[in-house]
């Protein structure tokens, strides 16, 4: 049976897949997938690392979807088990050494407004963002370019609200020294 | 290129927060996925129940009642130690795993019985010596590849133990061969 993907809520279509309708999830993958896929390409620096981050995530969340205390911020829930597989993946691929390599697939993927505007502002900025700590980067991502407040925050990642504002702080003082340095290359 | 430090910070944020999209076959690949796994079966009412049975409470207590919930619950453990450690299946050994990481901040036992998934297995600093993590984990006979994982960045073999040669990523884990009874 099918789903819209639209106008059900998360807590229905969760309800639904709990009940045995396992077809009914694809509706939560599509309503989220490109919602979280922003993160975890940020987060990890290239398109295949993020993929399999994002494909774990929706897998493991299925797996333990009956752990889903409040089924209507489903969407908070899956975002937290992104944020760890984005950890674990990252120290992974930093262990094998090919993290944050420019990934061309990755830029093509960003809808840009203009073509104009893809071309050195873009690298830059990515460039700098993979000079931060993971711990910066999560912290800067989640506050600024996720818009949660700090206690979402905290949610998500285990850290404390002071230890999130400091980290918050320092991510956007080492990107304008990153930049500015950039500037006068 | 970039102006004022509010400016600059702006821009980058600009930059991050255009869409990206992924390939719809993501979806396909997550539901082909999903198919190989058992179907959840309408536990959602008695799960709900669960939880809310279960659910963290804040009790008052008078001085005297705490003492003596405190002590059933002594008389109760002493009497079935087995009911209070987690359910594992019974060929499983518990396993202690050790790391020196005196300047750490959190310490992840990650392996094979995990999914290398950080967030599962946190160690525990030594209660003698801070320097020292700690965990206990029930395994079944079987070989796992693990690792720890420092300060959720970097991964170190247990140089107490055999080295893995077939990790995938090309860099050294640890083994251990849990054998059966």
């Amino acid at each position: 049976m099918g789903i819209d993907s639209v106008g059900t809520s998360d807590a229905e279509v969760v309800r639904r897949v709990l009940a045995g309708d396992t077809g009914a999830y694809a509706a939560l993958v599509a309503r989220y997938r490109d919602r979280l896929a922003r993160y975890a390409v940020h987060m990890l620096g290239n398109r295949e690392d993020a993929e399999e981050a994002l494909q774990d995530a929706f897998v493991r969340a299925y797996r333990s979807l009956e752990r889903c205390d409040d089924a209507a911020r489903f969407g908070a829930w899956l975002y937290g088990i992104l944020v760890n597989r984005c950890r674990t993946t990252g120290a992974r691929a930093a262990k094998r050494g090919r993290v944050f390599v420019r990934d061309d697939a990755a830029l093509n993927g960003v809808a840009h407004a203009s073509a104009a505007e893809q071309t050195e502002g873009e690298d830059v900025v990515r460039w700098a963002l993979a000079r931060l700590t993971p711990e910066y980067r999560e912290a800067f991502l989640l506050k600024h370019v996720e818009d949660l407040e700090y206690e979402e925050m905290a949610r998500l990642t285990g850290a404390g609200v002071s230890a999130l504002k400091m980290r918050v702080k320092r991510a956007r003082e080492q990107l304008q020294v990153i930049l500015r340095e950039a500037e006068r290359v | 290129m970039f102006e004022a430090d509010e400016e600059l910070v702006g821009r980058v944020v600009r930059h991050l927060r255009r869409p990206v999209t992924v390939d719809s076959a993501l979806d396909e690949r997550v539901m082909e996925q999903i198919a190989h796994l058992p179907a959840h079966r309408g536990g959602g009412t008695a799960r709900a129940a669960w939880r809310w049975l279960t659910r963290a409470r804040t009790v008052r207590l008078s001085p005297l009642g705490a003492l003596a919930i405190a002590a059933a619950f002594v008389v109760v453990a002493l009497s079935r130690p087995d009911r209070f450690y987690r359910a594992a299946p019974a060929s499983a050994r518990e396993f202690g795993f050790v790391v020196v990481a005196p300047r750490a901040a959190t310490v992840s036992l990650v392996g094979d019985f995990n999914d290398w998934d950080a967030a599962r297995t946190p160690m525990q600093r030594a209660r003698r010596d801070a320097s020292v993590w700690t965990a206990v984990i029930p395994l079944t006979p079987g070989r796992y590849r693990y690792a720890f994982l420092v300060d959720g960045v970097s991964w170190v073999a247990d140089p107490a133990a055999p080295v893995a040669r077939d990790d995938e990523f090309g860099t050294p884990s640890s083994v251990v061969t849990v054998g059966g009874s």
